[in-house]
């Protein structure tokens, strides 16, 4: 039988290893709920779903150690496409997905998907754009690939500085989700369990960089769906005996509907230009699930899902992940299963959301305020949801609710035991961990490859870059821990920052560098600086208020400018030399061999290692 | 392996693919929430239909999408000898 360069790398046994996981996995929680069934106390149950799951993450992080340079950094390229969309499609949409994109539609309703939207456009246009051409060169970071390119030292080590600010930025905002989830969980301090997932997530790819990344990744992908798909089918099951509540949530959306018009709950319309999602505090729910633009106009509906999905399609710790399949073509089929992965989660989490909105219409709003359900009582008690009510009746807008609380606050609400909400809280920690780890291996290995090697030029072992790789990633774990305890800012409002900077700055500048031949590193540099200077400029005026645009769309300002910018100069300065264009020809065909390998390949016969 | 005087047509082929699959596609991302509101009077599956269509329309839109272009990419890249090597 012929084996194929789409097969012949791949492990036929990923399959049984994964199936073993989730048996373990799922044993796991049935134990848990054996344990809470049998008296046993609140903080072992909590302790097991806690610790179990991350242990099972770290013991395949452990034991898939790098042996050589190239699974460090890509994970042998042998990842078939399922594995690499389910990856890619958990760490996009990280803690932040599906802990406060549930806790945004639940306050503001619909106005909410310019966040789903955008995650699932971002990895179309990744996969259209960028993906394959990114495999076929193959570099291991995408500064490397943009300084091999344009042929520029400068260019990859300013890509790197420009690319790793904002990394930062996704880096604390995930850590953050993961503490909060995790303190829930343990009831210890929220900063103090994002340091404890910071230091246990650079553990467990300490090793094996990419390749523990890529593994445990996919053990955090299995849970985190699993962990979803569990609460939310059991609550399907009750209201309408399917356990599917991706389709059976939308009989209950007209029933919102008709109660918020009967409740007289008022339509509020926004100006355009208007965002107001909700911060992580408590946050009232005034408006209709159903009308749109009433926190987010119209105008800024639209420009958030561009600016997320360009953010997506240019988010440098998913990109790096490309590299990682076998070929150009099991890379392009692998944005289409992390479309698929996305879009079932972005499909359920509406669903969370909308059940229990329909409950506190139900049982909570126009209830007298001293009679209200004990499952809301117990709400209050943990201070996720609190009533405002100046009069005997509780009105849907005297009701405020914690945004990150509303994943878990439904098996609550709905009496289920307490393992079931932990489950939730679990799923919500691996997707964020699963986003942590991507972005902390991408920042360790960018600053490790283009800053300190890319910088120097010097010829290095494999074992010294490997070495070089590791020291960096502990100093970025180190780094993020110190950040994590000093930023107070909302880590919605921290990830969303980071998407502005990837869709100002590294979406443009990917764009002119595949598709337009003619940029040369000039324009890359104009593209660079233009780009992170309107963005950082656009925030800063809109946050303090001095433009119409909101600072959380600086990213529809800087993208344009970015790319006038590298237009313009690729058009008025020298076309780029003959090797550069070979390589974009090169580049642009998916047959033959991989571009950086075949460099790093003719470089060793020549006596030198790649600079 | 793609001959030399394939590659501009390639090229030129690829690009169309890239546009055709990326406009209507971004195009859909702009209507869908647009009209959403309008639409919510009619109902499929139960669904109020501009919900649906900015829900579940979208998220399978994204899909068949990224699904279409794999293939049809793959076969552009045959037609021109420029697949990966077996």
């Amino acid at each position: 039988m012929a084996i194929t360069a789409r097969t012949r790398l791949v492990n036929p046994r990923l399959g049984s290893y994964f199936g073993i996981f989730t048996a373990a996995f799922a044993g796991l929680v049935l134990m848990a709920l054996m344990l809470e069934q049998l008296g046993i106390d609140d903080a072992t149950v909590r302790f097991t779903l806690l610790a179990g799951p991350i242990a099972l993450y770290a013991a395949i992080g452990f034991g898939s150690r790098a042996r050589e340079i190239a699974d460090y950094f890509a994970c042998g390229r042998r990842v078939p496409a399922f594995f690499n969309g389910l990856v890619l499609g958990i760490a996009a949409l990280g803690g932040a997905g599906f802990l406060a994109f549930t806790g945004s539609l639940l306050i503001v309703g619909v106005d909410a998907m310019c966040l789903s939207m955008g995650w699932c456009a971002g990895l179309v246009c990744m996969g259209v754009l960028f993906a394959p051409f990114l495999r076929k060169f193959g570099a291991y970071t995408l500064p490397t690939f943009l300084g091999r390119r344009f042929e520029s030292r400068v260019v990859r080590l300013l890509a790197a500085i420009v690319m790793c600010g904002p990394l930062l930025l996704l880096l604390t905002g995930e850590a953050r989700f993961a503490g909060y989830a995790a303190g829930w969980m343990l009831g210890q301090s929220d900063r103090v369990m994002a340091a404890a997932c910071i230091v246990a997530v650079a553990a467990t790819v300490l090793l094996g960089g990419m390749r523990s990344l890529t593994w445990s990744s996919v053990a955090m992908g299995i849970a985190a769906i699993l962990a979803l798909a569990v609460g939310a089918s059991l609550i399907a099951i009750l209201v309408s005996n399917l356990p599917l509540p991706q389709l059976t949530h939308g009989g209950i959306v007209r029933v919102i509907t008709r109660t918020e018009i009967a409740r007289g709950v008022p339509v509020v319309l926004a100006p355009p230009l208007a965002f107001d999602l909700p911060a992580e505090a408590s946050a009232p729910l005034i408006k209709r699930f159903l009308q749109s633009f009433g926190s987010i106009g119209s105008l800024s509906f639209v420009l958030m899902s561009f600016v997320v999905t360009a953010g997506i399609a240019a988010s440098p710790s998913l990109l790096s992940r490309v590299g990682t399949a076998p070929g150009v073509y099991e890379a392009r089929k692998s944005l289409g299963w992390a479309v698929l992965v996305a879009g079932i989660v972005l499909l359920t989490l509406p669903a969370i959301a909308v059940y229990l909105r329909a409950m506190i219409l139900d049982q909570v709003a126009n209830q007298p305020a001293d009679h209200l359900p004990a499952w809301f009582q117990l709400l209050q008690q943990a201070g996720i949801a609190k009533v405002e009510a100046r009069l005997p009746t509780v009105k849907l807008s005297d009701i405020s609710f914690e945004r990150d609380a509303a994943l878990f606050a439904l098996p609550i609400a709905s009496g289920y035991p307490q393992v079931l909400v932990y489950l939730s809280l679990g799923g919500a920690l691996a997707a964020a961990l699963a986003a942590l780890a991507a972005g902390l291996l991408t920042t360790a290995n960018m600053l490790s490859e283009d800053v300190v090697h890319g910088r120097t030029g010097e010829a290095m072992s494999d074992g010294a870059r490997v070495a070089t790789a590791r020291a960096a990633l502990l100093g970025v774990a180190a780094v993020v821990v110190l950040v994590t305890f000093a930023a107070s800012a909302d880590p919605l409002q921290l990830v969303l920052a980071s998407l502005n900077f990837g869709a100002g700055v590294t979406f443009p500048l990917l764009l002119l560098a595949i598709w337009d031949k003619r940029t040369n590193s000039w324009a890359a540099l104009a593209c660079m600086a233009v780009g992170f200077g309107v963005t950082t400029l656009a925030m800063l005026l809109g946050y303090a208020g001095a433009i119409g645009l909101p600072g959380e769309l600086a990213g529809a300002a800087g993208a344009p400018a970015a790319l006038g910018a590298g237009l313009f100069l690729s058009r008025i300065t020298p076309a780029p030399g003959r090797n550069a264009l070979d390589i974009v020809r090169d580049m642009r065909v998916p047959g033959g061999e991989t571009l950086y390998d075949r460099e790093v390949r003719l470089l060793r016969l020549r006596g030198r290692t790649p600079a | 392996m793609i001959e030399r005087s394939e590659r501009k047509q390639y090229w030129r082929h690829t690009k169309v693919q890239m546009l055709t699959t990326l406009l209507p596609f971004l195009a859909a991302m702009i209507v869908l929430p647009l009209y959403a509101d309008t639409l919510n009077d009619k109902r499929v599956l139960g669904i109020p239909l501009g919900y649906f269509l900015a829900c579940h329309g979208f998220i399978v839109i994204a899909f068949v999408t990224i699904a279409v272009f794999v293939n049809r990419q793959d076969a552009v890249d045959h037609w021109h000898g420029a697949h990966e090597d077996f």
